[in-house]
């Protein structure tokens, strides 16, 4: 009986340390300069002939 | 002469796939099992369309394109459209399925046949930014695609198993398995996404871009994930996924060299940072019409491939795209080689 509460114990041990490894922190630090701006129609202009939806 | 295309599956990318078809003037034919939800389809395309209660044994005669948007495996589909001798446009994400669907590439071939595998959001949109970045370097040395949000619920449920699934990176010229939902990083995307933590997982888009970039030393993919996407993933979904998720995006890394500044002298090591913020169902529908007018045209040469390697200049794809409410946005401003890993 007493194995079993132990083993138990070190189970839910266990499923709490993998929790708290798993969630904490984040991945990185967000950049710091620089930014997103949309691609002008003109650096999308075809170089090789018509495009995949051209009549 | 009129494009005439069948939609299989019309989930919410298939409903948008059928959607931007008909807005180009294709004689589009609904294909799905239920007569209810095609009902749905053909009053939600606004376009007459044809519609046939069914699956991919039920397609009609004379197609140009057939484009699968159905969930499970699309190899079968594909081979039986390929001996008919119409173009096959795939959304499938799933690697199992896109390694399947790569293997019909001699078929599709010696019958002068394309084959679009992965014509999604990521893979697909993620090939389309990947080849144009490219296109900026002299030469490219890693690929690094990330990926955020879901479309249908068969998207859901995918993105579900994919952070349970081993992922598959390419490093050095060799596969590396490595364990689903490892590797954190903090990815910025286009507005309105901002940041998300992003992880390794059973994704598909290494298998389609490695054979585009012949000499390239790495490729991977990741996908955002919420901490309790993560602490639940092993378990079934607890609850059952909204029929479409929100706003998504797709961000994807190229690095490798520019020419050098004189001549003769050192390469410049550089990288081109581009993505796409747009529901992933839209995205995902709009990537698979624009494929599907360029296939069933026969303006793509034959064989089983991605876009990265199908669309040989990918600015007017990305364009058209824009066009169809998935603008192409490009990160600069900041020193790319200290961007990411």
């Amino acid at each position: 009986m007493q194995a079993l509460r132990r083993a138990v114990v070190a189970l839910i041990v266990a499923v709490g340390a993998m929790v708290v490894v798993r969630l904490r922190g984040t991945g990185g630090t967000p950049p710091r300069r620089g930014g997103w701006r949309q691609l002008d129609p003109d650096e999308l202009a075809p170089t090789s002939g018509a495009g995949p939806t051209d009549g | 002469m009129t494009l005439r295309a069948a939609v299989v599956g019309l989930g919410a990318v298939g409903t948008r796939a059928a959607r931007q078809l008909a807005a180009a003037g294709a004689a589009v034919t609904l294909v799905h099992p239920s007569a209810p939800r095609l009902a749905f389809v053909r009053h939600e395309v606004g376009a007459p369309t044809d519609a046939v209660v069914g699956g991919i044994d039920d397609l009609p005669d004379g197609l140009d394109v057939v484009v699968l948007c159905h969930p499970g495996d699309h190899r079968g589909a594909a081979e039986r459209a390929v001996e008919r001798e119409v173009a096959v446009v795939s959304v499938a994400d799933d690697p199992a399925v896109v390694r399947r669907l790569l293997d019909v590439h001699d078929e599709a071939a010696a019958r002068g046949v394309t084959v679009v595998v992965g014509a999604a959001m990521a893979p697909g949109l993620g090939c389309l930014l990947a080849r144009w970045a490219a296109d900026r370097l002299a030469a490219v040395t890693e690929v690094h695609v990330a990926s955020v949000g879901t479309g249908g619920p068969a998207c859901a449920r995918r993105h579900h198993r994919a952070l349970t699934e081993p992922a598959l990176d390419h490093i050095d010229g060799a596969w590396v398995q490595r364990p689903g939902s490892s590797g954190r990083e903090l990815v910025w995307f286009p507005e309105p996404l901002g940041g998300a933590d992003c992880y390794r997982g059973g994704l598909a888009d290494p298998l389609v871009l490695v054979p585009a970039f012949p000499g390239v030393r790495r490729v991977t993919a990741r996908v955002a994930a919420t901490r309790r996407d993560r602490l639940t993933s092993w378990l079934p979904m607890l609850r059952p996924p909204h029929p479409e998720g929100l706003v998504g995006g797709v961000r994807v890394e190229v690095r490798g060299f520019r020419p050098p500044a004189r001549p003769g002298g050192p390469p410049v090591a550089d990288a081109v940072v581009v993505g796409a913020s747009a529901p992933p169902a839209i995205a995902a529908g709009a990537v698979a019409a624009t494929a599907a007018i360029a296939a069933g045209s026969h303006r793509l040469p034959a064989g089983a491939a991605g876009l990265a390697v199908l669309a040989d200049d990918p600015g007017p794809w990305l364009a058209d795209l824009g066009r169809r409410g998935v603008p192409a946005w490009l990160f600069e401003g900041a020193d790319a080689r200290r961007l990411g890993t």
